[in-house]
């Protein structure tokens, strides 16, 4: 980030060059304030006010920290709340990946069509998406209408509050976020490369194994960490398709900071889902980078 | 470099290979490829009209033409990535048509090359060897062979960008010689690389195909790249054939006006003919001469023509004569031995004559007359036939 | 040209206004004005309705709103410390409890009010005014189900298992279980009856949501009865939703809103003037319409039928709970409802 800063700044450097030339680090220095002033002094609060005992930050300890750690129900909820990110990461690949191909084969036109679905859910606000999936995820929701018109269940499937139906509106919920960087990275390839495949006796389905995946794997890990990062961080999502009988990290620091005000414990929680989320983060792009070696050899 | 980049066996270890042709060098067997009234359309536009053509095995043919002519689409039809609105392609008399790109057995290389860019060269040339599921060992042994071939042994395990464009290029050629395919496509092959490889990379690819008896089209909008490397060319404009001839007959007997405008320079002269018989016709120019002209077409008399002469097929003199017309000089460029000068014509119509200097210097203004060598064979065209 | 820099100021300027209007709603050439904190949705759109044009005329005040729930004006006004981000508070009991532990509002004078005789006995203390009343109780779909006669019912079929839920993060679902709690012989302070009881019959519950998102999964059939206030089912009745109120034969549970004055407030004679308006006879009456359906608290307004009382002094027949005992509890509770529900 900051280099890129730094890069763009170079070019009207040279211009006044004669008069003072600032070194790159200059230039870069209004971003790393901002950066300091905005991420890094709140991350370091975080850290701080975890290290209070009691509710009204006065007593320097780990109490907190050992409640959180010491307790298998609060292990759990960290487990779920990664789940949860892997689940939704799942589905969006499985779902995301065929269209974006679909995306790769059709013409001009259509790709500005699908590109334009793609980006629609984005213009509207996350909580009337979420507040929709009530209504299509209920008990007389379209989707139990159809099970049951269909004769696959005799009584509505149980869909909201299961992490089945949580997945299911995440998974529309983020699509946009898998899709735009892997469509992005699509759209940039080479179209003789499928065509060179093609010519060399390649089926579509090597075709696709070993080229087309493996040169839109840096989209797709892109997109991955994006949804991952997005799905279990998606309080609003989470509480109102979950409510209270799936319990993730956002649910517990929102109670904790702001129903029963203790921010010690709070921040307790939303370092350990920063964490967990970083990781989760990190295990994708080296299992891509993994896969991506794989492909080669 | 070229003594040394033609090897006289460069597969005399070819017999290992237990593969369809024991060994690919002595197996000259090409493969005819026909087209037979080809169209196709994208949407409301035409992009081939009904194309026929022919090539012969074991040739190189050249698709020719300004870009948008259909060249392109032609290829990309007999490679199977198009399948055409009306028409037929046969390889060795059998239709092709049904069959997708991965069954067609046709070698590719693009302008661009499309080298796989996350495999190294040795992947990039074992990659139609796997798809077409030949043994492991065979694949080493084949790679091994066609890196030898192409010069590239020592960049077996380099990444395409790490290669110069040239090095691609032989990889891209290398890659769809690898699987023996019946006909070679070249889409433009030589035209991102800069002048000086050029001419190498075209005696390569002569030399590769004339190695393995290969039967090739290529795609160029390039007229000199054209004349130097396909026995034959089709000259193409707006989605026919214009003309389908060798390089010198196209050149030399351009069938129609385009052809003759399109390939090499010329001089277009206006007038109308006299009267024809026995294979020669006689015109009067515009310029103000009368010429009897070598022609296998018979004009009626009173036909509004055009008469087509090189500029190496005039002659500037200095003094009046029967058959020449008068000229005024407007200005000379010396290229290299010759000088080109630059004429206007009585009626107003600007010609181009080189001439060689040798040695002497003319005056490069003022009046002159122009003439026709003695050997020359300018064409005639009528000139409703203008495009 | 010259003017240039001058017209690049005054749009800066203007810009500002803009982006601050768009913070908080503060008229900018107000004679007197006070910003109070609100709940986002129905008291926002009421209060700006009402609240605000009566404010305009009796006293020529301009009220200004920054949308917050409860629990976030004691988060905002504590980080704060000292000076707040606005004039007044609005509060559920349990945060109006937290908000005096923590010294979070000026000393309150109802003599100030010119409106407080109009009052039941106990609106007013020395912290603040009560502005309006929820009246708790169970909203079921008649179409659906038969009428429930108290909170036991709720854990018996048929009602068990099209019961939606929501845990302690609201003050209605708090009292509620408190309710049911006290039904298996608990106590305003001992709820573990009602966590034995739940743990039974767990798998068999509608649902368990989140509070915002009740109305709408009674709205979508996913349940069909719940525990819930009035102003809840009147709302969805005009909707055209099957609901209706039932008053527990224990009987019904009241808590009341009160409007709090923020420590270090700089415009506290525009606050009091802001109340005095708000329990007004009139802004009263306006706020019991619907959409509005508050629970009025002045005894001159005329009760609406749809309201399970006929006068306001029935109220005091109400059950009511003493927060300052809750509120230590409450987060004990939470965690508990987290770890019993979530399976």
């Amino acid at each position: 980030m900051s280099v890129a800063a730094a890069g763009v700044a170079k070019t009207p450097a040279r211009g006044i060059a004669t008069l003072a030339k600032p070194a790159e680090w200059q230039l870069a220095l209004p971003l790393a304030l901002a950066y300091a002033a905005f991420f890094l002094v709140p991350l370091l609060l975080l850290l701080a006010v975890s290290a209070f005992e009691d509710e009204k930050i006065t007593v320097l300890g780990f109490a907190n920290w050992r409640k959180f750690f010491g307790d298998p129900f609060y292990w759990k909820v960290t487990f779920d709340t990664v789940k949860l990110g892997f689940l939704t990461v799942i589905a969006t690949t499985l779902i995301g990946y065929p269209i974006a191909l679909v995306y790769l084969g059709s013409s001009p036109r259509w790709q500005r069509v699908i590109l334009f679905i793609v980006i629609l859910p984005l213009l509207t606000s996350v909580v009337v998406r979420t507040f929709a999936w009530i209504v299509i995820l209920g008990r007389e929701g379209v989707i139990n209408q159809t099970v049951m018109w269909l004769g696959i269940s005799p009584a509505p499937l149980r869909l909201l509050q299961t992490e089945v139906g949580l997945v299911m509106a995440l998974t529309q919920i983020e699509m946009p976020l898998l899709l735009l960087p892997l469509l992005s990275v699509m759209s940039r390839m080479d179209p003789n490369l499928r065509d060179a495949s093609a010519a060399l006796g390649a089926s579509k389905w090597r075709t696709l194994f070993k080229v087309t995946l493996p040169l839109s794997l840096p989209g797709l890990i892109a997109g991955c960490m994006l949804v991952f990062a997005s799905s279990t961080t998606a309080f609003i999502s989470q509480f109102v398709i979950g409510g209270n009988r799936l319990v993730y990290l956002p649910l517990l620091i929102w109670q904790q900071s702001l129903v029963v005000y203790n921010w010690p414990l709070a921040s307790v929680a939303a370092l350990t889902l920063l964490v967990s989320v970083s990781l989760g983060v990190v295990l994708i792009a080296t299992l891509g980078r993994r896969s991506k070696g794989y492909v080669h050899a | 470099m070229l003594g040394d980049i033609l090897p006289n066996k460069p597969s005399s270890k070819g017999g290992q290979v237990p593969t369809r042709s024991a060994d690919p060098s002595i197996s000259v067997r090409g493969h005819t490829v026909d087209l037979d009234a080809v169209t196709h359309r994208y949407g409301t536009l035409t992009a081939v009209a009904d194309v026929s053509l022919t090539v012969r095995a074991g040739e190189i043919v050249a698709l020719l033409g300004p870009s948008g002519c259909g060249k392109t689409t032609l290829l990309r039809l007999v490679a199977g990535f198009l399948r055409q609105s009306a028409g037929s392609v046969r390889i060795d008399g059998k239709p092709i048509d049904a069959l997708p790109a991965n069954q067609r057995n046709v070698g590719i290389v693009f302008q661009n090359y499309a080298l796989f860019p996350h495999m190294t060269v040795a992947d990039n040339i074992a990659y139609g060897l796997q798809a077409h599921g030949r043994p492991r060992d065979d694949v080493r042994k084949t790679v091994e062979r066609f890196l030898e071939v192409v010069r590239l042994g020592e960049f077996r395990d380099r990444l395409p960008r790490q290669l110069s464009g040239g090095q691609q290029q032989r990889v891209a050629l290398a890659r769809a010689l690898a699987v023996e395919p019946t006909v070679l496509l070249l889409d433009e092959p030589f035209s991102a690389l800069d002048k000086s490889l050029r001419l190498d990379m075209q005696i390569e690819i002569k030399r590769l195909q004339r190695q393995f008896g290969l039967t090739a089209i290529l795609v160029t909008h390039d007229q000199d790249e054209a004349m130097s490397i396909a026995d034959r060319i089709a000259v193409m404009n707006q989605g026919r054939v214009e003309q389908f001839d060798t390089p010198i007959n196209v050149y030399d007997r351009p069938a129609t006006l385009f052809v003759t405008g399109f390939i090499g320079t010329t001089n277009l002269l206006r007038g109308k003919t006299l009267h024809s018989s026995n294979g020669t016709t006689t015109i009067a120019l515009d310029a103000g001469v009368q010429l009897a002209i070598a022609s296998e077409r018979h004009f009626a008399p009173g036909t509004p023509i055009l008469l087509s002469a090189r500029p190496e097929q005039l002659h500037l003199y200095g003094e009046a004569s029967a058959d020449r017309w008068p000229v005024r000089r407007r200005f000379a460029l010396p290229i290299g031995p010759n000088t080109m000068h630059d004429l206007e014509t009585r009626d107003g119509a600007t010609l181009k004559i080189v001439e060689q200097r040798i040695g002497a210097i003319v005056d490069a203004t003022g009046e002159a007359w122009c003439g026709l060598r003695t050997e020359a064979r300018p064409s005639l065209f009528e000139s409703s036939s203008q495009p | 040209m010259t003017s240039r820099p001058y017209t690049r100021r005054k749009f800066l300027a203007a810009s500002a206004v803009v982006g601050s209007g768009s913070l908080v709603w503060r008229p900018a050439y107000a004679k007197g004005s006070v910003t109070a904190a609100m709940y986002p949705g129905t008291w926002e759109e009421a209060y700006r309705t009402h609240v605000a044009p009566a404010l305009k005329k009796a006293h020529n005040v301009d009220l200004g709103m920054t949308p917050l729930f409860a629990v976030d004006q004691i988060a905002k006004a504590q980080a704060a410390r000292g000076t707040p981000p606005f004039d007044a508070f609005v509060l559920d009991p349990g945060p109006r409890v937290t908000g005096i532990e923590r010294g979070l509002f000026e000393k309150f004078d109802p003599k100030r009010l010119t409106n407080v005789g109009k009052l039941p006995a106990g609106a007013v203390d020395e912290w603040g005014v009560t502005v309006a009343a929820q009246v708790v109780g169970i909203g079921y779909n008649p179409k659906k189900l038969p009428r429930p006669k108290g909170w036991e019912d709720l854990l018996k079929d048929p009602w068990l298992s099209r019961l939606g839920m929501t845990g302690f993060q609201t003050t209605f679902g708090t009292v509620s279980i408190i309710e049911i709690a006290k039904r298996f012989g608990g106590s305003e302070t001992n709820v573990e009856p009602f966590f034995t009881e739940i743990k039974k019959v767990l798998p068999k519950v509608a649902a368990i949501g989140a509070p915002a998102s009740m109305p709408a999964l009674f709205q979508q059939g996913q349940c069909d009865v719940t525990y819930t206030n009035t102003q809840t089912v009147d709302t969805l009745k005009s909707r055209g939703v099957d609901i209706e109120f039932v008053k527990p034969e224990s009987g019904a549970v009241t808590f009341f809103t009160t409007v709090h004055i923020a420590k270090g407030s700089k415009e506290i004679d525009n606050a009091y003037k802001y109340f005095d308006t708000v329990i007004s006879t009139a802004v009263q009456t306006a706020l019991m319409q619907p959409p509005n359906n508050f629970v009025p608290v002045n005894r001159e307004v005329k009760l609406s039928v749809n309201l399970p009382m006929a006068n306001l002094d029935e109220m005091s027949k109400f059950v009511r709970h003493d927060w300052s005992k809750i509120n230590p509890l409450r987060a004990g509770w939470i965690e508990r409802f987290n770890r019993e529900v979530s399976k």
